[in-house]
């Protein structure tokens, strides 16, 4: 039996307005969990805008500060100098962005602070799309998927973009993956980024039952389908140099049809689709394989 | 539950947005149309148990160590979990979820650990209420014995009436002693009777005693006879042939029987098989004669096997016409069948081919075509079909306090149905002693769902055997012990389907942090789970049931 010991204490409270099965909140529960009470939280738009709760409420019990959509890297950087400026270096600054404020609206200020080497953890929580103003695609939205602006005559015609290429270029100190599917796992690297000086940057899959048209109850199964199939591996990439893999570990990996017939968005894909899909798979993992292999 | 903040002037708001409060207030639990609710289902392998033995339970503790808290739990549904551990066709492992993601657990094997492991334990002899009924019960079986341990442990007064020497029935007389060695049954037994069972051997109903006197002195009576009635072959010549069961009882008693160097066996089921491995062991060549083919034999599968593993011989296909003396020795006429239609119990017929008859020479013949409960000595009350009792005439026996059970109700089955049938004819005693009806079972759902990526592969492990080369010449028990390494290590495959164990996945998959903890257990706090489902559909072992939300 698999077995997961979390951190008791809970910072995110009940009551918040994250849809059934939301991805995004479990996460952020995770993180929380693994950061500590002792953090401030810099949230750009995104869905977790809503779902913290509307003024004068939040359901964080650490602070929260709301900031405009480009701006989560930038606006973590200068809370991170003020509390640098009171001598306070204990206190997590933690950015916290959806996949539109990381690999679209927000990338310049990102790459600014990374390239700054600011002392921040910086986390996208990816549920690849703009889900909360209505499901439209991101440069997160996997290839082929269905959006409101991706229709399904017109799916969306190109891959995903890889933010942890972009992550690993600037060279920062951490850069990993992770998913809800493994919370062991998750709260491990935010514990090790904590202990880490410099940009540290976490890329979390976070599946959106209502974005990704699935059945709540799927959340988790679909997070961890999406490592068995390779689409999303989970791996730890420091100083831009050491690649290390965590999972899958299991030979062979499941087809990637599996992940993709229990999702709506994927629903109208021929056979052809799926196979043009697990090329690209097939493809990003031998480079992962090879950047791992590089690097040992 | 915080009341949410009004505004009421721009006075009362602060100078900048902050957060005055967190999101308590807002009861997400009214968005749920299905509820999470916490019900544990019955194991697949507890359901199938005859006895109905707690095994998810029981191997949960194996696997920490905790032996004699799994002995005591199993003594709570069976007084026999030595001889069960041994002889018992093992209904469990066959329903077991575990096969499905890569072997089932090795439950029997288990079964024995705990009773090896255990024995020299007794039963802690509760303060029990006293009981002014007594109870006599006719045969010391599987049955009976399970009947007379529910009884004496609820405080009745019961005494056993055995035909032989010793109690034990068919589990003495006829189980070979390299399956059930005797100091384990002896054991067993004579814990039930420290609950202050009388036991009266050499006591033949019909014979020593008789069923109007029991019925004059005892308050209740439980007739479990067993089913010791050889059938006949019907064949010139059967004089010959002897019957198996006296065979195994003459054997078992220790008797010598002189069967010669080749013994031929006629009969597919477990009777058959036990003959035949029996006969190899007193150093005869036995082969089995059975009128159709290997899958319809009607043994348990592993004794067939084990059969075949020590070199029983078999004759597929072929019927006994005739028995004759030739040259101080049996010829055995038989003839060749093939399978026709399908008959009433589902197996196709056998039937003769015309002029294919063949003969087999051989030093003694055993037939062990099945046998059937003699009822007899209660023929005057008792409408029976073919020997079984019919389901009319037992209902109004009841009503007038005598009980009918184990095989002398059912014609031959296994020693776990005898259990069954003893249990809960002890119940329908106390039911009936105290002029109660009989309650309405709950009917829990089978924990058939297992959400298998919570598991890790790990091979089943085999039971250790006695090396067939050391079996021919000893009755030594042909199947040994587990170590505590191995039983550890086997009980922790257990999946523990049905039953939370507390592995946290609830907790742990919570987006709404909606499930609350408290030592060892989990509760769902509706005021704000959304009803999303994660839980149910990510516990490991069914634990937790989706049902529409009441609107």
């Amino acid at each position: 039996m698999r077995n997961f010991t979390l951190p008791a204490e809970e910072l995110m409270g009940s009551g918040h307005l994250g849809c059934q099965g939301c991805g995004g909140a479990l996460a952020m529960r995770y993180v929380l969990k693994a950061a500590g009470d002792n953090t401030i939280v810099v949230l750009p738009a995104c869905c977790w805008t809503i779902i913290a709760g509307p003024f004068p409420y939040s359901s964080l019990k650490v602070p929260l500060l709301h900031t405009a959509f480009e701006t989560a890297a930038v606006a973590a950087s200068g809370v991170r100098a003020a509390l640098d400026i009171q001598g306070d270096t204990e206190t997590t600054v933690l950015a916290w962005a959806g996949d539109g404020g990381t690999f679209d609206i927000g990338l310049q200020s990102l790459s600014g602070a990374a390239e700054r080497n600011e002392n921040i953890i910086y986390i996208c929580y990816d549920n690849e799309a703009y889900m909360n103003t209505g499901i439209q695609r991101s440069g997160a939205t996997p290839f082929l998927a269905w959006t409101t602006t991706t229709p399904e005559k017109t799916p969306k015609s190109e891959p995903k973009k890889d933010i942890m290429a972009i992550m690993v270029a600037h060279r920062i100190p951490y850069a990993a993956t992770a998913t809800i599917s493994y919370p062991d796992d998750l709260i491990r690297k935010v514990q090790r980024a904590k202990s880490i000086y410099g940009t540290k940057f976490l890329h979390v899959l976070a599946p959106c039952p209502p974005g990704w048209r699935a059945p709540s109850e799927l959340a988790i199964k679909l997070s961890r389908l999406a490592v068995h199939t390779r689409v999303f591996p989970l791996y730890e990439v420091e100083n831009g140099e050491r690649y290390t893999l965590n999972e899958p570990k299991e030979e062979p990996a499941l087809p990637v049809s599996e992940y993709l017939k229990l999702q709506g968005r994927f629903s109208h894909l021929t056979e052809n689709d799926v196979e043009a899909i697990q090329e690209i798979i097939e493809k990003r993992w031998q480079r992962l394989l090879r950047m791992v292999r590089e690097s040992s | 539950m915080r009341k949410p903040i009004v505004f009421t002037s721009e006075r009362e708001m602060p100078p900048m947005a902050v957060s005055l409060a967190d999101m308590s207030h807002n009861r997400t639990g009214g968005w749920r149309y299905m509820r999470p609710i916490y019900s544990e289902k019955i194991a697949p392998c507890k359901n199938a148990c005859p006895v109905g033995n707690d095994i998810p339970r029981i191997l949960s503790l194996v696997s920490e160590g905790r032996y004699e808290e799994a002995w005591r739990l199993f003594r709570q549904t069976s007084p026999l979990p030595g001889v069960c551990g041994r002889v018992c066709y093992h209904p469990c492992e066959t329903r077991c979820n575990r096969k499905d993601f890569d072997e089932a657990l090795s439950i029997a094997s288990l079964e024995r650990f705990v009773a090896d492991a255990c024995f020299d334990l007794e039963d802690k002899i509760s303060d029990r209420p006293k009981r002014s009924e007594k109870i006599a019960i006719v045969g010391s079986g599987p049955a009976g014995l399970t009947c007379a341990y529910f009884l004496a442990k609820d405080g009745y007064a019961v005494t056993v009436f055995e035909a032989a020497s010793q109690p034990g029935g068919m589990l003495r007389l006829g189980i070979p002693s390299y399956r059930l060695p005797r100091e384990v049954l002896d054991r067993e037994i004579e814990l039930i009777a420290r609950w202050g069972v009388e036991f009266r051997t050499n006591t033949k109903i019909g014979q020593d005693i008789d069923i109007e006197k029991l019925w004059e002195q005892y308050d209740a009576l439980f007739v479990a006879t067993g089913a010791h009635h050889s059938r006949a072959l019907s064949i010139p010549g059967e004089e010959f042939a002897l019957t198996g069961l006296e065979f195994l009882k003459a054997v078992n008693a220790g008797q010598t029987v002189n069967i010669g160097k080749r013994t031929l066996i006629i009969g597919g089921g477990n009777t058959a098989m036990d003959c035949a491995r029996t006969a190899l062991r007193l150093g005869a060549q036995p082969l089995v004669v059975y009128r159709r083919t290997r899958a319809e034999m009607p043994a348990i599968a592993e004794e067939i096997e084990e059969a075949e593993h020590e070199g029983v011989q078999f004759e597929f296909l072929a019927a006994p016409t005739a028995i004759c003396r030739r040259d101080g020795k049996l010829e055995v006429h038989c003839v060749r069948m093939q399978l026709g239609e399908p008959d009433r119990s589902g197996r196709r017929r056998p039937v003769p081919i015309p002029g294919s008859d063949f003969r087999i020479l051989t030093d003694s013949v055993l037939k062990a075509v099945g046998e059937e409960p003699d009822l007899s000595f209660l023929s005057e009350h008792l409408e029976t079909s073919e020997g079984i009792v019919m389901e009319r005439a037992q209902g109004l026996l009841e009503r007038a306090g005598i009980f009918i059970g184990g095989d002398a109700q059912t014609g031959p089955s296994t020693v776990a149905q005898a259990m069954r049938s003893g249990r809960e004819t002890a119940y329908a005693i106390m039911r009936f002693l105290r002029g109660e009806r009989k309650p309405k079972a709950p009917q829990l759902d089978e924990a058939l769902r297992v959400n298998f990526s919570y598991f890790v592969h790990k091979p089943r492990v085999p039971t250790p055997q006695l090396p067939v080369s050391e079996r021919t010449s000893s009755f030594a028990e042909t199947k040994r012990a587990l170590s505590v390494d191995q039983a550890r290590t086997e009980a922790s495959r257990c999946f523990s389907c049905g039953v939370c164990n507390t592995c946290d996945n609830c907790w742990v998959f919570c987006p709404d942090a909606a499930i609350v903890r408290t030592n060892g257990s989990y509760s769902v706090n509706y005021d704000f789970c959304k009803g999303c489902g994660v839980c149910a559909e990510e516990c490991p072992r069914s634990v937790i049931s989706l049902v529409e939300e009441e609107l």
